[in-house]
């Protein structure tokens, strides 16, 4: 049993996203461990051999029977291997299926990391949306099976609002599959004021679409991995790619991992490509916009001009035609913000406006922190956004609040004990992590 | 969610001096070195409000109580108390962190609050702004 004695805990940190698992020792200023939440497994087959139409149709994938070995981590679902499908736990923010956390968790720290967990307490984050189940099923997990000696869960959207610095805050926290706006007051969550959407999943549908459409300055864009390209030679912007596919893995690539590593690809265009015109949407500016190169695995390779800002619009604004034909859109920032603020009292929207904290990586969307300046300015007097520039902070904010937390000597007094959860069970997590 | 850091007596008995004695003109407060406890470390009776933003370093976090006096349009003189949780862009990460989740603990200490301030730069703590906030409401 860990003394809590001086400021020397060692507590680690894990913080759950949908695209990584974060774990690291509290105190550092970044984590050690970032692997993917997303693992991959070969289905127990019953005999005979599994062919791709056994394997369900796209984006449908059967939960793993828990003999399957998952793959994990760096070398987990990157690494092609014949009828591999992909799992995530994640759905909204929210772990949706317990099976593979200790795994996944296990790898991180135990693998990655080298540590044993049943010497080190254990802070973890949730969303502000998580169920009174979940984080207790967490604290189970981390109790019953991990064994550590102590435990606390604590909100990604007071932990963003304490690392900025502030009590009162409105977090806007932009994912890999959710957007939320948390308006955090005097510490606490203001519940009615939580929103989220399925936005950054809508963006990403969106680039994707761009890429594979063919359109006047480019053709169909295959989104293929290097994993199944063999070879490639160069060829000149916008002309056809001369590669060889391996079409002894295509044939035995699952569709879900298939779906897998086109997003990788998508995610990793918008991440060097796509961004956000910070003064709306203009159709001159867009065009006066240089336009970028990309190369794609296949060796295909143009140069990206407007399209690239259309991407990003997607954040702020829908378009007519798409609003029309979709009812259920997921939010834009905009409509987040304002819903988020609707349901506060006025006095308080001000004090909100005037600290908003921009977290998570899908912030880091180019031009993204600039564009919601001006159209907040637009409708507020007084907008101060903190938005870190440091990518790190940015991305991890979450964790690295967790991190500070955790490692001070005086939090010790607040960690749920062994002891305490042996005695209580259950209900000592809702009471002590507020 | 908090910090565990305890509030100094010596936070609560300057409070009330500055509250009932009507002498002091603000007070400073700070984590102690070692981060266990909410200690004063400047008290002053200067009207001056120049430097009392002089005594809100520029890159470290405070909390101050000060005493705004105002003049009430068409109503004479009046006083508030106001509570400041000064966190500057220019902070480091983990002094934010930690003022942020033990503001709660001498925030609740502090009985007569009429007004709390939250500035992470000099503008948000300018007289003007002050005074606007003060001067709204009654």
């Amino acid at each position: 049993m860990v003394q809590y004695g001086g400021d020397e805990v060692s507590a680690l940190v894990i913080d759950i996203g949908a695209s990584t698992l974060r774990a690291g020792y509290a105190g550092d200023d970044a984590p050690k461990a970032i692997i993917p939440t997303t693992y991959g497994f070969i289905p127990q087959s019953t005999g005979a051999d599994v062919t791709m139409a056994d394997a369900g149709p796209e984006g449908e994938t059967e939960p793993p029977k828990a003999e399957s070995t998952l793959y994990i981590g760096q070398h987990g679902p990157s690494v092609w291997r014949a009828d591999m499908q992909i799992g995530n736990p994640v759905v909204d923010g929210m772990i949706n299926d317990f099976k593979p956390i200790p795994s996944l968790i296990t790898h991180a720290l135990r693998d990655v990391m080298r540590c044993n967990p049943e010497e080190h307490p254990v802070l973890l984050t949730e969303p502000a949306w998580n169920s009174v189940a979940n984080r207790e099923r967490m604290a189970e997990i981390m109790f019953e099976e991990f064994n550590v000696p102590a435990f606390y869960i604590a909100n990604t959207g007071v932990l963003n609002a304490f690392a900025a610095g502030k009590g009162s805050a409105l977090v806007i926290d932009i994912g890999n599959s959710t957007a939320s706006v948390t308006p955090v007051v005097d510490g606490f969550v203001l519940r009615k004021g939580l929103v989220y959407s399925a936005l950054p999943q809508l963006v990403q549908a969106h680039a994707k679409h761009t890429l594979v459409m063919p359109s006047h300055n480019h053709p169909q864009i295959q989104l293929l991995p290097h994993q199944l390209i063999s070879n490639k030679t160069p060829v000149e912007p916008g002309q056809a790619p001369r590669f060889t596919i391996r079409e002894d893995r295509l044939a035995r690539t699952s569709p879900s991992l298939m779906t897998y590593y086109e997003s990788r690809e998508v995610d990793e265009w918008g991440q060097s490509v796509a961004g956000v015109l910070d003064q709306g949407w203009n159709d001159q500016a867009a065009a006066a916009r240089h336009a970028r190169h990309y190369e794609f695995p296949t060796g295909f390779n143009t140069l990206f001009g407007p399209e690239r800002y259309q991407v990003g619009e997607l954040f702020f604004t829908h378009s007519r035609e798409l609003a029309a034909s979709n009812p259920h859109l997921p939010r834009t920032i905009p409509t987040l913000i304002s819903q988020a603020l609707a349901a506060c009292d006025p006095d308080m929207r001000q004090v909100l406006m005037g600290n908003v904290v921009l977290s998570g990586g899908g912030s880091l969307f180019a031009g993204l922190a600039e564009r919601l300046n001006n159209e907040l300015s637009r409708n507020f007097p007084h907008v101060k956004i903190h938005a870190p520039g440091n990518p790190v902070e940015r991305r991890y904010g979450g964790w690295l609040g967790g991190s500070i937390l955790a490692s001070l000597g005086t939090f010790h007094q607040l960690w749920i004990s062994k002891e305490e959860w042996n005695e209580h069970g259950k209900a000592i997590v809702g009471q002590r992590c507020k | 969610m908090s910090s565990g850091v305890a509030v100094n007596s010596e936070c609560l008995d300057t409070f009330q001096e500055l509250k009932l004695g009507k002498k002091l003109k603000y007070i400073i407060y700070a984590v102690s070195k070692d981060k266990t406890e909410i200690v004063v470390v400047k008290t002053s009776k200067s009207a001056d409000y120049d430097e009392f933003i002089a005594d809100l370093p520029e890159d470290d976090c405070r909390w101050a109580v000060y005493d705004f006096e105002f003049e009430k349009e068409g109503g004479g003189k009046r006083n508030k108390i106001c509570f400041y949780s000064w966190a500057p862009d220019d902070a480091k990460i983990k002094a934010k962190m930690l003022f942020a989740s033990s503001k709660d603990a001498l925030r609740r200490a502090l009985v007569g609050i009429a007004a709390e301030i939250q500035g992470t730069d000099y503008s948000e703590v300018a007289y003007e702004s002050v005074l606007d906030k003060v001067s709204r409401g009654n």
